[in-house]
């Protein structure tokens, strides 16, 4: 395997444990009001500060987000023509998933601060809204980089509301922003107490069977030609079948409240959209809607950076998976009485 | 070409060019971000210091004070940390977003500091923080310990590669041209590129200064109300003020070094800021790069350079005297005196605010310095999609910082009874000298 083959297998992997784990954050967000473990409480009750669904992602928030900025940090070092092509050409989808991002980062903390039900109320409107905008938008995306976006001679280009506005790319923002809140789901059943567990997973499973529903519709898009035209079609084939499978298994161990598996399933399942584009794509990273595209070969940066990043990368990556998982490690477990908050 | 800045001030009142809304949107975004890290790299290592001494402390009255003030203070660069994040966020897209250009023309050089700072820094410091914040009562102590200086070095290390990526904006080394592209030839030089290591020894200075005098400052005000936390708050005014002292002393000394790389490197910045031999250097400068406006704003460098040096100059003295009437508390028996030194807490960050605009406006019009203009770095991006993101960006940067200021405030002034870092429900185990050396339990499955 050459080394820029390494790099694109490293960029698809932290936008695969982006996806993966801001994912359940953005699931969460989305749900939060109706898994929050205060519906036992009845309605004479005051919904209190506390939110169970918001303290099962807490100690995780943080680290989660960080793989975004590792995925465009080594976007710009190792494929800065990739980068210098995508990012304006998707402009207002990036600039509408970073504004989603901050508002509903801001919002999942300063929402404790809040002292009246109605000052939580505006909060919980901005978390919601703040996962479900990014998680849209990268279904967007995901749905464009599928189908290839409109290259001019350049190489540059601007999407516009013609190009988003297309069932199929419509069906691809709606699927995940579906299964990132069926993941999110699965998560809040891994972590909670026992009755939250429950509804989370009937909540979770009532979202698995919308994703295979509107999921099946991209795919029969594709298969009448207005949808993804990809280049390795057996590859694509055999990850979509597997991304069905993953849907499928999660509702199968959801539905059954198998808590683990589920969980295991989602992951696969918010992961494989990423190996679809890479995969399916390959050698190109940036397809047009003409045929052909950016190839991996013209989107990489020089060799002699790119080895002095390999120098880098054979150290740090592994370091930085080691220290990842000692932080989920150290974290595991159900959120139980001691509910930390960041203040 | 003319420059964009000056351009604006003969012009007033004309709407915006792209390029213009794409530099307000860098600058604004930039300049907001800044604000939270300067507070950021000023704050975690005087906590990091704190929890150290509070970690090994044998007498339990003691390490309970020493704890009760790590705990403060972290909870102040925590909320700074939590609420200034997702602006690092944001940055880490601005160079992709709307200076297409630079990834062309530089991505070979640019790109690779960008990217380590993420792998070996960012991805870290935030992992590790995470870590620190809900390790609590649940990780042992070396550990925990461990986990803060880990966060201190990582965030220094952060710094570093923006430093050298924007060394490399300010001053190309080790590179070549091929082609209408940059490639890099050695790695060293851009590792050591004066203009990025002399700019990180002085910011960082710049960030030692803003965290001590933050301390003091909040501590002085506790005085001046009449805490009962004497003896925590008398700790860290005391840790607060030299270590604002001496950093404003040496952060002086290093502003002034810069200033023969800056006259052998871009000295049209230097006769800008002095308004004298701007003509010269333009005829000069014209003969090599073709007909262009090269001189940057003469009105912004001055204004912002005489920001900065008055108010270092300012802070350096008053810290000097004030380290001297530590001596039997005088500093905080006058209230004037205690007030005066929460007074002072936002000069720094208005002083580092004068120094990058200096450093940046300076660099005008360049982008990459006698290389790559800023205009011809702009992406091609529709003057609306420009005024939508720049307008979201800017408002919604700004009550991210008004809400920051606001919390700390707040949380400030309640004092250290008020503090929920790693106390939201306390555990017998976490009373300290009660065990809290062992590790808690963790909950199972």
């Amino acid at each position: 395997m050459s080394l820029e083959t390494c790099w694109v297998a490293l960029l698809g992997l932290l936008l695969a444990g982006y996806f993966v784990l801001g994912g359940y954050d953005y699931g969460v967000q989305m749900l939060h009001p109706f898994l929050g473990g205060q519906a036992q409480a009845g309605p004479a009750v005051e919904r209190t500060s506390r939110n169970a669904a918001l303290d099962a992602i807490a100690p995780f928030f943080l680290g989660n987000e960080v793989w975004l900025v590792a995925f465009a940090g080594v976007m710009f070092g190792a494929f800065p023509h990739l980068e210098g092509d995508l990012l304006p050409g998707l402009y207002p989808l990036i600039v509408a998933i970073l504004v989603g991002l901050v508002l509903g980062n801001a919002a999942v903390q300063l929402r404790g601060r809040a002292h009246s039900a109605r000052g939580r109320h505006w909060w919980d409107i901005l978390i919601v809204f703040g996962g479900a905008l990014p998680a849209l938008c990268w279904g967007l995306v995901v749905g464009l980089l599928l189908h290839g976006v409109p290259r001019r001679t350049d190489g540059t280009f601007h999407i516009g509301p013609g190009d988003v506005l297309t069932p199929f790319v419509l069906a691809c923002g709606v699927t995940t922003a579906l299964l990132f809140a069926a993941h999110g789901a699965a998560f809040i059943a891994l972590r909670s107490a026992p009755e939250l567990a429950r509804t989370a997973c009937q909540l979770g499973s009532s979202l698995l069977r919308a994703t295979g529903a509107v999921g099946s519709l991209a795919l029969l898009l594709t298969l009448f030609g207005a949808g993804a035209s990809m280049t390795n079609r057996a590859t694509s084939a055999a990850l979509a079948a597997l991304l069905a499978a993953a849907l499928a298994g999660a509702w199968w161990h959801l539905s059954r409240g198998h808590h683990i598996r589920a969980f295991a399933a989602t992951c696969c399942a918010t992961a494989l959209p990423v190996l679809l584009v890479g995969a399916g794509h390959y050698p190109y990273v940036l397809i047009s809607s003409s045929g052909a595209g950016m190839t991996l070969h013209q989107a990489v940066t020089d060799g002699a950076t790119l080895t002095i990043l390999t120098a880098f990368g054979v150290v740090l990556i592994p370091v930085i998976l080691a220290y990842q998982t000692w932080s989920w490690w150290a974290f595991r477990g159900r959120t139980g009485r001691r509910h930390p908050s960041y203040f | 070409m003319s420059n964009p800045v000056q351009s604006t001030r003969r012009k007033k009142g004309r709407i915006m060019s792209a390029a213009e809304l794409a530099r307000l949107q860098f600058a604004a975004t930039t300049g907001i971000h800044w604000l939270f890290v300067i507070l950021t790299m000023g704050l975690v290592p005087i906590v990091a210091i704190m929890h150290t001494r509070a970690a090994y402390t044998r007498d339990p009255d003691k390490r309970a004070t020493r704890e009760r003030m790590t705990r403060f203070w972290g909870q102040l660069y925590v909320i700074n940390y939590a609420v200034g994040i997702a602006t690092g966020l944001v940055m880490e897209f601005q160079f992709g977003l709307s200076w297409s250009g630079l990834s062309k023309f530089a991505g070979n050089v640019f790109g690779a500091p960008l990217a380590l700072e993420t792998l070996i820094a960012f991805f870290a410091e935030s992992t590790f923080l995470g870590m620190w914040i809900f390790g609590w009562g649940r990780l042992r102590r070396g550990v925990h310990v461990t986990l803060i200086w880990l966060v201190t070095l990582t965030a220094y290390a952060s710094a570093y590669w923006i430093m050298i990526a924007n060394g490399f904006m300010q001053h190309p080394v080790g590179y070549e041209v091929r082609g209408g592209e940059a490639y890099l030839t050695d790695f060293g030089a851009l590792l050591t590129n004066p203009h990025a290591l002399l700019a990180l020894a002085h910011i960082t200075l710049a960030a030692l200064t803003t965290g001590g005098v933050f301390v003091t400052g909040i501590s002085a005000f506790h005085f001046a109300r009449g805490t009962k936390e004497i003896e925590l708050f008398r700790s860290s005014l005391r840790l607060g003020l030299w270590i604002g002292a001496v950093a404003s002393f040496f952060v002086i000394i290093v502003g002034d070094l810069q200033f023969p790389v800056l006259e052998r490197t871009q000295p049209m910045k230097m006769a800008a800021l002095e308004n004298s031999g701007v003509a010269e250097l333009q005829a000069q400068l014209v003969t090599e790069h073709g007909p262009a406006d090269y001189a940057p704003p003469h009105g912004w460098l001055r204004v912002s350079m005489d920001t900065m040096t008055i108010i270092g100059n300012t802070v350096s003295t008053v810290t000097l005297i004030a380290v001297c009437l530590l001596w039997k508390d005088w500093l905080v028996r006058r209230r004037p005196l205690a007030y005066l030194m929460t007074a002072m807490i936002p000069l720094p960050f208005i002083a580092s605010a004068g120094g990058w605009v200096f450093r940046e406006v300076g660099r005008q019009p360049w982008l990459v310095y006698g290389e790559l203009t800023v205009n011809d770095a702009l992406s091609h991006v529709s003057r609306t999609s420009l005024v939508v993101s720049c307008t979201a960006f800017i408002t919604v940067f700004v009550a991210l910082a008004a809400v920051n200021w606001s919390l700390i405030a707040r949380f400030a002034r309640r004092g250290p009874h008020a503090t929920q870092l790693g106390a939201t429900e306390p555990l017998p185990h976490d009373v300290p000298g009660d065990g809290a050396d062992e590790k808690q339990p963790v909950p199972t499955y």
